[in-house]
């Protein structure tokens, strides 16, 4: 069985690469992107299994990329997970509203984000 | 009197206090001289009578001054309730004008900037001449009104047919204007405007009436003085509000450009410490911890200065749900056990019959306790105790947090609440951010409670803090409508799952509940008998299928719809159980408003 591909938008290189290698380290395929913008691109070309983006992007941000996404060529049942600052009650509502399907809440858990992500694509495969 | 037939006449002066106020007279029609006893009666009678005449002229006098301090009162009321300066000085310049009986005034302001008057308010005045007055500029050099400011007293012009005319004047004469008298409006040695009152005829304007319209300058002197007040106040508090909006944007940018790097030195940090990429030694697994716990401490301060903040600037939006609290006192516990048991600390949780849920800001609610918590097990020596308490004091919940720790002397009791000041407890060795205790406080001030401190050094210290209960108030006029909304119980153990569910219902015209567990969205259940139940399969405690069975077994609760949103996907057992409708997540809001009317929990016109 190939590995699953998540697509990880993330301005910031250090949070990237940290997500990156954890992931790796978990037996996924990491594709990453900086910015919205290149996320669009990248998952158009090749989409993915799970998509894990930031809310705060340079350029356009999480929800509109999210959006764009949905309209591209990005499928209802690949799952977009919005990465959230813990504090941020009215990030992650607007993120609701926005249609993502879950969240991850800063900092990430190191320990706990394979299986975070694992469950969301689960939930979705059924 | 030749004509009307007298032939002898008597009269005398009406005398009051040396002043001749009349004269008494009496005639006859024949020719016969008045003797001395009627001579003194008429003298007596012209006594009386000048009596009568003061008091009467005295009746006249004293109804003007009513009419005055009428007036002033009036205009004293409108300068104290009102800070419109216009409306204010509009009804100045008007009573002033009746009360003397004149025709026409105005008030002008002085602006130091130019150097000039502008006219604020007029009475008696054409709006083609008010027109003329805006449009002009009066210069304090060159005028009466000037001269009169620059005087300090007021002047007049009792014809202006005969004066020199500046500007002003020109145009009052013009418009029919005869007399103009300039009373100045001084606040100490500043100008601050002339009041200026006019009539259609000539003539010198009477002390007495200068002397009144003296006090309603000093009004009008009083309306612009506020008014000017009033306008520096509201320009402070919008420079004020702006900012404290700047601070808290700052905060938050900056908070956010921080939290970024923690993130990266938390993370790379856990996956050494976790030899994902392989071993590391003693020392360097030591000193990992150390930069772990250095970021960690840094992120906690960062979360507390920006909820500070947010508290000060109003900007703290909670989030109410029903929970159940003993569940949230056994969850903080969890983050304090490991700590605990390292310093053979016993903790205790103590829930009093009657709490069960409380209706609060559930996430915020259990940052209070825990900073209380692990304050009570940080400042505890080994071997000692920490109790929590739950318990109702009326419709407040109560909690209270009691530990054997070192306690806090008396002058410190209220100064420990201030931020920064936890080294007064002594333990200086102790990790801990010194805001904690401050914006528990403003946190349990924005659930309408209070926070307090009992303390006596040696033996130890009991934290408590109430909470006014919002379910426990509408509790009263009863469920199933819930505040006049029919209530939907979401109950889901992800956070980000109830955000997305509430978010589709927002707007629709229901009441939602959370429930995180099992045993609580039984509780809550149970209490207010919703509309209908969206109900999660895989929970903690209890999972959906033994919910369901247990809502279903119980006769008050057997006929509340549940709709069953979850990942897991076993329609026929959820049917069987005696669900109404089963949804699969994902769930898309029309999904869930159409299994929300389908059960009659959403009337179908509402979207």
């Amino acid at each position: 069985m190939t590995p699953r591909r998540i697509l990880v938008v993330e301005d910031n290189p250090l949070n990237l690469k940290l997500v990156r290698d954890v992931l790796q380290f978990a037996g996924y395929d990491v594709i990453e992107a900086q910015s919205g913008e290149e996320g669009l691109r990248v998952a158009q070309q090749d989409p993915p299994d799970l998509v894990l983006m930031d809310l705060q992007l340079p350029g356009i941000d999480g929800t509109e990329t999210l959006r764009r996404m949905r309209e591209g060529s990005l499928g209802r049942d690949v799952p977009v997970v919005a990465v959230t600052a813990f504090a941020m009650a009215e990030d992650r509502e607007r993120a609701a509203l926005a249609g993502f399907d879950g969240f991850v809440e800063k900092p990430i858990s190191v320990r706990e984000l394979p299986g975070q992500v694992e469950a969301f694509m689960n939930r979705r495969a059924g | 009197m030749d004509a009307a037939g007298f032939r002898t006449l008597l009269s005398t002066p009406m005398i009051l206090q040396d002043e001749v106020v009349g004269v008494l007279s009496m005639w006859r029609t024949d020719v016969k001289p008045f003797d001395d006893r009627e001579r003194e009666l008429l003298e007596e009678f012209a006594a009386q009578g000048a009596i009568a005449l003061r008091l009467e002229s005295r009746g006249a006098e004293l109804g003007s001054k009513v009419a005055q301090l009428e007036a002033l009162r009036e205009v004293g009321e409108a300068v104290g309730s009102s800070l419109d300066r216009d409306e204010v000085l509009d009804r100045i310049v008007s009573n002033a004008v009746r009360l003397t009986g004149t025709d026409g005034g105005s008030i002008m302001e002085y602006d130091e900037s130019d150097d000039s008057f502008y006219v604020r308010a007029t009475f008696g005045s054409s709006p083609d001449l008010v027109e003329q007055l805006r449009a002009i500029t009066i210069r304090r050099d060159s005028t009466l009104v000037g001269r009169a400011a620059l005087a300090h007293r007021p002047l007049e012009v009792p014809d202006l047919a005969q004066a020199e005319l500046d500007p002003h004047l020109e145009i009052l004469f013009r418009d029919g204007w005869r007399s103009v008298l300039a009373v100045p409006m001084l606040r100490g040695d500043k100008i601050v405007g002339v009041l200026v009152i006019r009539r259609r005829s000539t003539g010198a304007f009477p002390p007495d009436m200068t002397e009144l319209l003296q006090t309603f300058a000093s009004q009008s002197t009083l309306a612009i003085v506020n008014a000017r007040l009033f306008g520096e106040l509201q320009t402070k508090t919008k420079e004020l509000e702006i900012a404290s909006q700047h601070k808290s944007d700052f905060l938050a940018s900056m908070s956010h450009e921080l939290r970024t790097p923690l993130n990266a030195v938390i993370g790379f940090s856990e996956v050494l410490l976790d030899r994902m990429f392989g071993e590391i030694n003693e020392r360097q697994d030591e000193y990992l911890r150390d930069i772990l716990n250095s970021g960690r401490h840094l992120l906690e301060l960062l979360n507390e200065i920006l909820d500070l903040s947010k508290v000060e600037a109003g900007q703290m939006v909670l989030e109410p749900s029903t929970f159940g609290v003993g569940s949230a006192l056994d969850y903080t516990l969890t983050m304090v056990r490991e700590r605990a048991t390292r310093h053979a600390i016993a903790v205790t949780v103590e829930v009093a019959d009657g709490v069960d849920t409380v209706m609060a800001d559930e996430l915020r609610f259990k940052q209070v306790v825990l900073n209380l918590l692990s304050n009570a097990v940080k400042f505890t020596p080994d071997g000692g105790s920490v109790s929590v308490r739950a318990y109702r004091e009326e419709t407040d919940l109560v909690v209270t947090v009691t530990d054997s720790g070192i306690g806090v002397p008396p002058e410190d009791q209220e100064r420990i609440f201030e931020s920064f000041q936890q080294g007064r407890r002594g333990a200086p060795k102790e990790e801990g951010t010194g805001l904690g205790l401050t914006l528990s406080r403003r946190i349990v001030g924005l659930f309408g409670g209070r926070m307090w401190l009992e303390s006596t050094p040696g033996v130890g210290s009991t934290f408590g803090f109430s909470v006014a209960d919002a379910l426990e108030r509408t509790d009263e006029v009863a469920s199933p409508e819930h505040g006049g909304l029919p209530v939907v119980v979401l109950v889901d153990d992800d956070r980000a799952s109830l955000d997305l569910l509430s978010a589709y219902l927002d707007g629709s015209p229901t009441q939602v509940m959370r429930a995180r567990d099992g045993v609580e969205a039984l509780e809550i259940v149970r209490k207010v008998l919703p509309a209908a139940v969206v109900l999660e399969i895989e929970l903690p405690q209890l999972d959906g299928w033994e919910v369901l069975a247990a809502l279903k077994a119980d006769p008050t609760t057997a006929a509340i719809p549940v709709v069953i949103a979850s990942a897991v996907d076993d329609r026929p057992r959820g049917l069987a159980l005696g669900a109404d409708e089963v949804l699969r997540k994902p769930i898309r809001r029309d999904e869930l408003v159409d299994a929300l009317r389908h059960v009659g929990a959403l009337t179908s016109e509402s979207s």
